[in-house]
């Protein structure tokens, strides 16, 4: 029997042991393989969900489902403290988790994903919103529906972060949102973001710098967030920049899960050391990372980690049946932008070839909207 | 003068959303002081960018090497 655990449920982790089952198919049902996924959670959150929540664009009870209804049948899910993983030992193939046992392994998927800081910048819990949870992007909307005049200030307090594109996002939804409530000109939108351009990708930060300037938004690069003063409402970098705000949509700093760290898996911040190509964690030839999991330089969004399952899903099953070469992943990621509440455009890139997004227009906002309602049913269940 | 402790090598020669100084950025701001970060570049103009970037952000270049098209910066960490 050959024991296939993948650490962690979110999107990836439910993708990839989907595609693992579907190969692993009759050595399952022949009790050769198992497969079993591991996570504290039987929820199934579709985090890109949580930008639309937070500008009313998608009710909050969609962007979430038990994931026993998404996980393929012939997948074995374990949760609460007998799926939360406490300790993974390497040498020995095995993981521990809070209920004492322990569980062998032949090959391990981590896609145990990125967790939020909130108390890594002083201030930031207390002074600013932020739209990467579903609690608070419910809470956010409130406040966007509220907000009649001011400023708001769209931060990014660290890269890298999950969903690289969301700070351009929702500095345009914000825009269009209240140019088309007729307040526009009341609202001052700022947009800071920690390097030299608004974007890592040159032909994105050119279009996006263009679009900012055609809709009237401050733009401050080359500003990393040091403190947040909720009570004063200010923001200052560690460039020495200080802003005012009445309201602060920031990105909280990201860290790989604390599991990694304690195993002695990943660097200072719990990113673990992955070869871009194999997915394979560097100095293992049985434990597969994928996801926001990794710190290889690509982006960590959700398109990233479905693109990889199907190498990592694989290269699993290769090695399981002893049949076919490995793949390796050519750094393939595909990503919505919204550009407005109606409009948006797209980056599809990979390795070696850059993105040219198109010009914004309603197709690819309903096409981005139609992906969302199409993930339970489709993506999620690996329907393709 | 001791050895450079490197913390993390990027490599940054494929496309990326937070692009190399988006990456370097975060690692600078992980190492310790007085440790080193090495980023391989894939173009001549973004080796350039970082170039103007560790000066900005008062980073010591102590290391500039390339090897056909992929450049070589190590950057300590200085304060």
């Amino acid at each position: 029997m050959k024991n296939v655990l993948v650490a962690g449920g979110g999107l990836g982790g439910t993708i990839v042991a989907n595609r693992i089952a579907q190969r692993l198919s009759n050595e399952i049902e022949n009790g050769e393989a198992s497969v079993t996924v591991l996570d504290k959670s039987d929820r199934h959150f579709y985090q890109p969900g949580f930008l639309l929540v937070a500008m009313g664009a998608m009710e909050p009870q969609d962007t979430h489902i038990s994931e026993r209804t998404v996980l393929d049948k012939r997948v074995k899910l374990v949760t609460g403290d007998n799926g939360t993983i406490t300790k993974i030992d390497a040498d020995n193939r095995s993981l521990q988790t809070a209920d004492g046992k322990s569980h062998k392994y032949d090959h391990l998927v981590l896609s145990t994903g990125s967790h939020l800081q909130f108390d890594e910048i002083p201030g930031f819990a207390q002074g600013a919103d932020t739209f990467f949870n579903l609690e608070k992007a419910k809470e956010m909307w409130t406040k966007v529906q509220s907000f009649q005049a001011g400023k708001i200030v769209v931060d990014t307090a660290m890269l890298p972060h999950k969903c690289p594109v969301a700070p351009l996002e929702i500095t345009l939804m914000l825009d269009d949102y209240y140019r088309k409530k007729g307040i526009r000109d009341k609202v001052q939108i700022d947009y800071c973001y920690p390097t030299p351009t608004v974007f890592g990708i040159p032909n994105v930060a050119k279009m996006m710098t263009k679009i900012f300037g055609e809709r009237g938004i401050n733009i401050h690069t080359q500003f990393t967030l040091a403190s947040v003063d909720g009570g004063a409402k200010k923001i200052t970098s560690k460039e020495g920049e200080t802003l005012d705000y009445d309201m602060l949509v920031s990105v909280p700093p990201h860290k790989g899960a604390q599991v990694i760290g304690d195993s002695g898996l990943g660097d200072r911040r719990n990113w673990v050391s992955t070869d871009k190509f194999s997915l394979l964690v560097k100095g293992h030839d049985d434990i597969h990372a994928m996801g926001d999991t990794t710190d290889i330089a690509i982006s960590k969004a959700g398109s990233t980690a479905d693109y990889e399952s199907y190498v990592v899903s694989h290269n699993v099953a290769a090695d399981i049946t002893g049949s076919g070469g490995k793949k390796n992943y050519p750094g393939s990621v595909f990503c919505f932008i919204a550009t407005g509440m109606d409009q948006a455009t797209y980056i599809k890139f990979d390795y070696n070839h850059p993105p040219v997004p198109p010009t914004p227009s309603q197709i690819y906002w309903w096409s981005k909207l139609a992906y969302n309602k199409l993930y339970w049913s489709v993506h999620a269940r690996t329907m393709i | 003068m001791s050895e450079l402790k490197i913390y993390k090598t990027i490599d940054a020669t494929s496309e990326n959303c937070a692009g190399p100084i988006g990456e370097l950025a975060g690692a600078m701001n992980d190492a310790y002081v007085g440790e080193g970060v090495t980023i391989i570049l894939g173009d001549e103009a973004t080796r350039d960018d970082v170039l103007v970037w560790a000066s900005r952000t008062g980073n010591e270049i102590v290391g500039n090497t390339s090897e056909g098209d992929r450049f070589t910066l190590v950057l300590r960490k200085v304060k």
